[in-house]
């Protein structure tokens, strides 16, 4: 197994900073703006663009936690294991900004668009994501991306959080031997 | 006489219309639906089902009506039961009366008629609501009822189907193939038992004393029990965290087995947090995997609320896990006699084939006592 560092602490840092900012642009402010972090590691992102919000514009947004073990495509093929959602509150009219740590085919974040519409009529839905590493299968795009990091199919994405892993790193790994 | 028009309005707005078969009363809870397909006394019966209002999702209900022995608790215990079709010409031996006329009877609105199959899709999608049963309000006032009524969540609903004071079951007030001479005891702190826990005890050589909720450990080790069992019950675990502290202080004393709400307070005890479930486990054929052994079980459920392993201490670990969603459905101490199951071993309705976790129960205590 071969690693490489694509994203240092002070990185990932900045690109949280950076997001925070670009959300308060593009929604003209925060009203009715919620954050909903995907299981597992969007979540801490959702809490630290929440902090990284709260510094920018002395106001907090509410942040939640969605599942989308039951939602996703490949259900039949592998069994699911459902985390709990907690939503703070009714999405009916809310500005949703849906955030995950890597978009990569785009079928989780369908999973999750499908997840979030059963729990009402959002407003609007936006995707937070840190990295961007290609290979749609599905027409999705994010609206805020930490870094785009071009990668080959037979390589993984690996991001590290403080909260779930112990320290904050990405990095692309792949098998010895691969090219 | 023609049946009297019914209404199930669910916190949505969204309205069901029917006809009332049971009480013409409004009654408002958890709207949550079992796909048992039989069952519906003991259902109706289950003290886990307070505050709620019961959907059945097979199309038929009543056809083989209501007798005097399948009851699991003392009363209908669901606020409100929905059905597709009731049957009121019930057939069959032990029957005494129709499902209309129980629920009549202790005052419990039924409705029927209702489309079971895009009410349960509903709730599968949306998540379970608050609704109510009615035949003598308008859709709107039950809806303004509903919301101003507290939440499932918010009320503890143990304290309403526990006992106040401890009781020694009777195993003959219960048709059980008795032991002649019980050689153990059995603490039950009753969060709302169900009559068939006792039963399958009482037939496994035990007797069986029951304690109120919050009994302390104390009240309970003054039982010199061989083995204590935490029951299911109704509502959020949260409300329990009384009991936490008295779990906590009796590993090691004692034998503990703990069903359903029983087991997600054995859960908290060790750490860990509980979540609400979308739409909850409530069924006759749940498979559930053993984690050691890999075989799985269909076992019967009535839960709404599932443990988070997440925060468990080194000292449990997951012993089964739900095939459909990969929840904790199990937990197993790694070094004293302790254990916990999420599912109704006990059945009354649905399988029989996990009344074994009694009989591991039994052997657990027969293990210290001998040992």
């Amino acid at each position: 197994m071969i690693a490489r560092t694509v994203l240092s602490a002070e990185e990932i840092r900045r690109a949280v900073r950076r997001i925070a900012h670009e959300i308060v642009e593009r929604n003209h402010g925060l009203a009715d703006v919620v954050l909903v972090g995907m299981r597992t590691r969007g979540v801490p992102l959702a809490n630290r663009l929440a902090e990284a919000i709260g510094e920018i514009e002395d106001a907090s947004v509410p942040v939640g936690a969605l599942d989308i073990g039951l939602y996703r495509d490949d259900i039949a093929s592998r069994a699911p294991h459902v985390q709990p959602t907690d939503l703070p509150m009714a999405m009916e009219g809310r500005t949703v900004i849906l955030v995950d740590d890597v978009l990569y085919t785009g079928r989780s974040i369908r999973a999750a668009l499908n997840a979030l519409t059963d729990f009402g009529r959002p407003a609007a839905i936006q995707l937070a994501v840190l990295v961007d590493r290609g290979h749609r299968q599905l027409p999705i795009r994010a609206d805020y991306v930490g870094k785009n990091i071009p990668t080959a199919l037979h390589e993984d994405v690996d991001v590290l959080l403080e909260e779930t892993d112990g320290h904050d790193e990405v990095r692309i790994a792949r098998e010895e031997g691969e090219q | 006489m023609p049946a009297r028009p019914a209404q199930l309005v669910l916190e949505d707005g969204t309205v069901f219309r029917g006809e009332s078969f049971g009480a013409d009363v409004t009654s408002a809870g958890e709207v949550v639906f079992s796909t048992a397909m039989t069952g519906y006394q003991e259902m109706l019966t289950d003290p886990s089902f307070a505050g709620q209002v019961l959907v059945l999702t097979y199309p038929l209900a009543g056809n083989y009506g209501i007798n005097a022995e399948d009851v699991e608790s003392k009363r209908i215990q669901v606020a409100g039961l929905v059905v597709h079709e009731a049957c009121d010409a019930p057939s069959h031996w032990r029957s005494e009366r129709t499902l209309g006329e129980y629920l009549a009877s202790e005052s419990i609105p039924g409705i029927a008629g209702v489309d079971t199959r895009a009410l349960t899709r509903k709730l599968r999608s949306a998540g379970v609501m608050m609704g109510a049963v009615t035949s003598d309000e308008t859709p709107e006032q039950a809806l303004a009822r509903l919301r101003s009524a507290p939440r499932y969540g918010e009320v503890d609903l143990v304290r309403g189907v526990s006992t106040d004071e401890p009781y020694e079951w009777d195993p003959a007030a219960s048709d059980v193939r008795l032991k002649p001479d019980p050689q153990r005891n059995v603490v039950v702190v009753d969060d709302g038992v169900k009559y068939n826990i006792m039963r399958l005890l009482a037939e496994r050589g035990c007797r069986v004393t029951a304690l109120p909720p919050d009994a302390s450990a104390e009240t309970i080790l003054a039982l010199s029990p061989d083995g204590i069992l935490f029951s299911p019950g109704p509502g959020d675990p949260k409300f329990l965290d009384y009991q936490v502290a008295t779990v906590r202080s009796l590993i090691g004393k004692a034998p503990i087995l703990g069903i359903c709400l029983g087991h997600q307070v054995l859960g908290r005890a060790f750490g860990a947090d509980t979540f609400k479930l979308k739409f909850g486990h409530r069924g006759a054929n749940h498979p559930v995997q053993d984690v050691e052994t890999g075989r799985v079980h269909i076992t019967a459920q009535n839960h709404g609320y599932a443990v988070d392993p997440d925060g468990l201490s080194s000292d449990i670990e997951v012993s089964q896990v739900h095939l459909n969603d990969g929840t904790c459905e199990g937990l197993r101490h790694r070094s004293e006699p302790v254990m916990s199951i999420q599912y109704h071993s006990e059945a009354s309705p649905g399988p029989l084939d996990n009344v074994y976790v009694f009989d591991r129960f039994v052997e657990m205590m027969d293990a210290v006592n001998s040992g």
